[in-house]
């Protein structure tokens, strides 16, 4: 996977939760989390759902700046996937797969031409949808 | 993933409009309609600390893709006032204005007061 960088991961206030429930629908919850001195990750955990040990989940951390004039500035984010396992109380997070995006580090226009792949992908599935 | 929804008062749903270069989102929905959005980032939800798990389904729409999403650039317009600079040059961002439309109609409502997810949140709709 790509590597986390934890240092810049440590600037996030806070991380969702998200996981598939018993009902089928996505369960998202925000959660306080910290990173260990050996760079595990730490979730608190919530109230909901009850049971969260051995589950696989996407923890999301996002962060964004409200501009004076409206919208956003400081546009970042990571998603992780992982496993969680409850540990006195808490929640440890075993990361496997990550994606992220931050328009300091990649700005927006090449964020855009970096995903021309998905674009085509998209555009080839609805078009051989409109030809069946 | 980080996104940026409309509240939709005439028929209670929320829409969210993504563009094909972002489109995973909406591949998923049209294989599974079960969504939830979060809003729990007060800069972005103006919630103060609440947080709001809403639960519904989702339909995509992507029968216009290059027109199908303007009558809901006034909304755009009031949470991201610099959209129509990118708007001005729609052509040099032509993929980005190829636009999905997801309509969510909400089922069930979570809300957690002040944000405090270590309690168990109030159900509405369930």
């Amino acid at each position: 996977m790509s590597k986390i960088d934890y240092h810049r991961l440590g600037n996030f206030r806070y991380a969702i939760i998200t996981l598939v429930g018993d009902d089928g629908f996505p369960f998202s919850v925000s959660t306080d989390f910290k990173i260990m001195p050996d760079q595990k990750i730490v979730l608190q955990k919530p109230a909901q759902p009850s049971k969260l040990d051995g589950k696989r989940v996407n923890v999301l951390f996002n962060h964004i700046t409200g501009l004076p004039e409206g919208g956003y500035g400081d546009r970042r984010y990571m998603l992780v996937w992982g496993t969680t396992h409850e540990d006195n109380g808490t929640l440890r997070f075993e990361p496997e797969t990550m994606s992220e995006w931050d328009e300091k580090i990649l700005p927006f226009d090449q964020y855009c031409a970096m995903s021309a792949p998905q674009g085509a992908k998209y555009l080839g599935r609805l078009q051989a949808s409109v030809e069946a | 993933m980080p996104l940026l929804p409309f509240y939709l008062p005439d028929s209670g749903k929320f829409v969210v409009t993504s563009s094909i270069l972002f489109s995973k989102k909406a591949e998923n929905v049209k294989q599974n309609p079960k969504v939830s959005l979060l809003f729990s980032n007060p800069e972005g939800s103006k919630a103060g600390k609440h947080a709001v798990l809403v639960q519904g389904i989702a339909h995509a729409d992507d029968s216009d893709l290059d027109h199908g999403w303007e009558k809901y650039l006034g909304y755009w317009r009031k949470k991201e006032p610099y959209i129509d600079a990118y708007l001005a040059e729609r052509e040099k961002f032509g993929w980005f204005w190829k636009r999905i439309v997801v309509q969510v109609e909400p089922k069930k409502i979570l809300a957690w007061k002040n944000g405090d997810t270590s309690r168990q949140p109030e159900v509405f709709g369930a």
